[in-house]
């Protein structure tokens, strides 16, 4: 698309946004001197739109892609970075003790509600602020980072190998997608591109971390309903899951598994085999267990019409992953990911694509039954470590975007020389924090549990 | 529901854990001061039919004013160290605090400084120390069964358990 050179950052950022590309993410470079917004376009391919900031301020996007709305944020309280007609700019990475500069929310008998950041159950760290009258969620106001740990600050300046560790370290449980889209936005940026051998071991990776995910998704929604039964049946699935990676990579998290520039992934004929055979069990167990969830009329009777985000809110809000497919919008970016392995993949989404609890659980089991079809097919054959293939165009920057079991997530690297100079993971769970708040709002508050499971999010890889 | 319940009364007998040596108890209150998840996810598998740490009366308790262990994974963020101490002041006397997992015993720490405290012994005083990236859940079972059964701190545990019910 060629732009004239009048055109401003807002305009431009506009005018991408009425073509049909969707905002994948916004930085400021470490310095402050630039910001950046990611741009995904229809056909697959992305941009970066920079503005450099006129004393300390650059203009919001934020009312043309609310999405947005947490990355200024962040830009603000990391960066120093101001955003003119973004009012009230809350804080985000830094918290501010003061009351009042939480969303006023006023009338008869509202109350508050703080809930953590230490929580009842093993959760993560996290702060909710519920506004209510009664049972009923007139607002919610998530504050996170509470485990900042300001790994991508920590980053800047290691070499491309070096980094992985601290794109490793934001979460455990995203590591094999975080650790792929940083390990493609660094390739891209040394003009560096994958060989089938590589595509498919790190499709392999990417679909066992997806099949205990999911598996552990279940069982927590039953968890959320108190159904015994149904959420020890699914942990005890997500532990055979997890005991399959340690055959297969010496690790339950697949920890230490991507590399910038290759794989080490070896897996003979017999370890193949073995594999194929556990996940073939474990898919009959979980869809003999999801029959069983089905036909539970007390466990489905929670789950319709709670938590419900329409198609029109997920795309406004910039939802991502499961809990957008569930409100029936159709993305995965696996359906066109060349630097992977996903041949022939389309999305799906649950016939009623209500944006529920409901829709969010269904779409989990097909999402399942994809996974195990997907690494059957993989796993035909035995894998050999194998190496990216070196002589393409190097670029100052590389963006790198991987479908994590909860969303697209985008990394973008920086480089000065061969060193990162700025590091941004912006992960599915950072896209659809803002959505699970929306989805409380109207709902009764001993739902929250429920419909909070139901995206699953992590707090780790948000916070970094 | 009957196929879950019955498939599930066959693994636990195919895994065929053992039984407590003795009725004893541990109310445990999990602390996430900074970690990657990976050490939550593992505790929560303890509860699987695969450890099943209830058959033992270790159960994860809803407040540390319930608890006689409070279990630490993460390096502690600058900004979680007021939570973690509040939490620890909550605690009846005697308490202990299990240092869960290599960041939480300052292990490889990585971060800005300005964002990190440290290891959780830089401000807690810590009884019993799990290492792992994560450990794994066994390895969290063995420590924390060690608390009650034979371990160092078995004469002090004697009186901790007198605040929740026998197994």
């Amino acid at each position: 698309m060629t732009i004239p050179a009048v055109e401003s950052y807002r305009e431009r950022v506009g005018a991408a946004l009425a073509g049909g590309s969707r905002f994948a993410g916004l930085h400021a470079t470490s310095d402050g001197s630039h910001v950046r917004t990611l741009l995904a376009d229809p056909d697959g391919s992305t941009r970066l739109e920079t503005v450099a900031p006129e004393r300390g301020v650059v203009p919001s996007i934020v009312d043309l892609a609310p999405a947005a709305g947490w990355d200024e944020r962040e830009a603000h309280d990391l960066q120093g970075i101001r955003f003119a007609g973004h009012e009230p700019l809350r804080l985000l990475v830094n918290h501010d003790p003061a009351l009042e500069r939480w969303v006023p929310v006023r009338g008869d008998d509202v109350y508050q509600l703080a809930v953590g950041p230490v929580h009842a159950g093993i959760i993560e760290s996290g702060h909710f602020r519920f506004h209510l009258v009664g049972d009923r969620i007139l607002h919610l106001d998530a504050q996170l980072f509470y485990k900042h740990r300001g790994l991508e600050r920590a980053a800047e300046g290691k070499t491309f190998d070096e980094g992985l560790a601290y794109v490793s370290r934001a979460c455990a449980a995203c590591n094999v997608a975080n650790g792929v889209s940083y390990a493609s936005a660094c390739e891209e940026a040394l003009g560096l591109a994958p060989t089938a051998e590589l595509r498919r071991a790190r499709t392999i990776l990417l679909e066992l971390e997806r099949a205990w995910s999911h598996l552990n998704d279940i069982a927590a929604i039953c968890a959320g309903v108190s159904l015994a039964a149904g959420n020890n049946s699914f942990a005890a699935l997500t532990e055979r899951a997890r005991r399959l990676n340690v055959v297969l990579t010496g690790h339950r998290f697949l920890f230490h598994t991507i590399r910038v520039g290759g794989s080490e992934l070896a897996l003979d004929e017999e370890q193949t085999q073995v594999a194929r055979e556990e996940l073939a069990s474990i898919n009959a167990a979980a869809r003999r267990g999801w029959r069983e969830l089905l036909f539970n009329t007390s466990f489905q009777d929670r789950l319709p019409d709670i938590g419900v985000v329409s198609a029109t809110h997920a795309e406004r809000l910039g939802a991502v992953g499961p809990g957008a497919r569930a409100a029936g919008l159709a993305q995965d970016l696996r359906a066109d990911s060349p630097l992977l392995s996903y041949e022939g993949f389309s999305a799906v989404v649950p016939e009623r694509a209500a944006g529920d609890v409901q829709a969010r659980l269904e779409q989990r089991a097909l999402e399942l039954w994809q996974t195990f079809e997907i690494l059957d097919g993989l796993l035909e054959r035995p894998i050999r470590p194998a190496v990216a293939e070196a002589g393409g165009e190097e670029h100052p920057i590389g963006v790198g975007r991987v479908e994590s079991p909860r969303g697209a997530t985008s990394c973008v690297v920086e480089r000065r020389d061969d060193r990162i100079e700025r590091l941004r993971l912006r992960t599915g769970s950072y896209a659809n924090w803002p959505v699970v708040a929306y989805a409380a709002t109207d709902n009764l508050l001993p739902d929250f549990p429920l419909i909070n499971k139901s995206f699953e999010l992590c707090y780790a890889c948000v916070d970094r | 529901m009957l196929t879950l319940l019955r498939d599930l009364r066959r693994l636990r007998k195919t895994i065929g854990l053992p039984q407590p040596r003795r009725g004893r108890s541990l109310a445990i209150r999990h602390v996430d001061a900074g970690s990657c998840n990976g050490c939550e996810h593992e505790l929560t598998q303890l509860a699987s039919p695969y450890y099943d740490l209830q058959r033992l009366g270790l159960g994860v308790v809803a407040s540390p004013r319930h608890a006689d262990v409070l279990l630490v994974a993460g390096a502690v963020t600058s900004r979680m160290r007021e939570p973690l101490l509040i939490a620890y002041a909550a605690m009846p006397k005697p308490r202990r605090v299990v240092a869960l997992g290599d960041c939480a015993l300052g292990c490889n720490l990585l971060g800005n400084t300005d964002d990190l405290i440290g290891p959780v012994e830089a401000i807690l005083p810590v009884d019993l120390r799990i290492p792992g990236c994560p450990p794994t859940p066994e390895a969290i079972a063995e420590a924390i069964i060690g608390l009650i059964d034979g371990s160092p701190l078995a004469p002090t545990t004697t009186t901790v358990s007198s605040t929740s019910g026998s197994s």
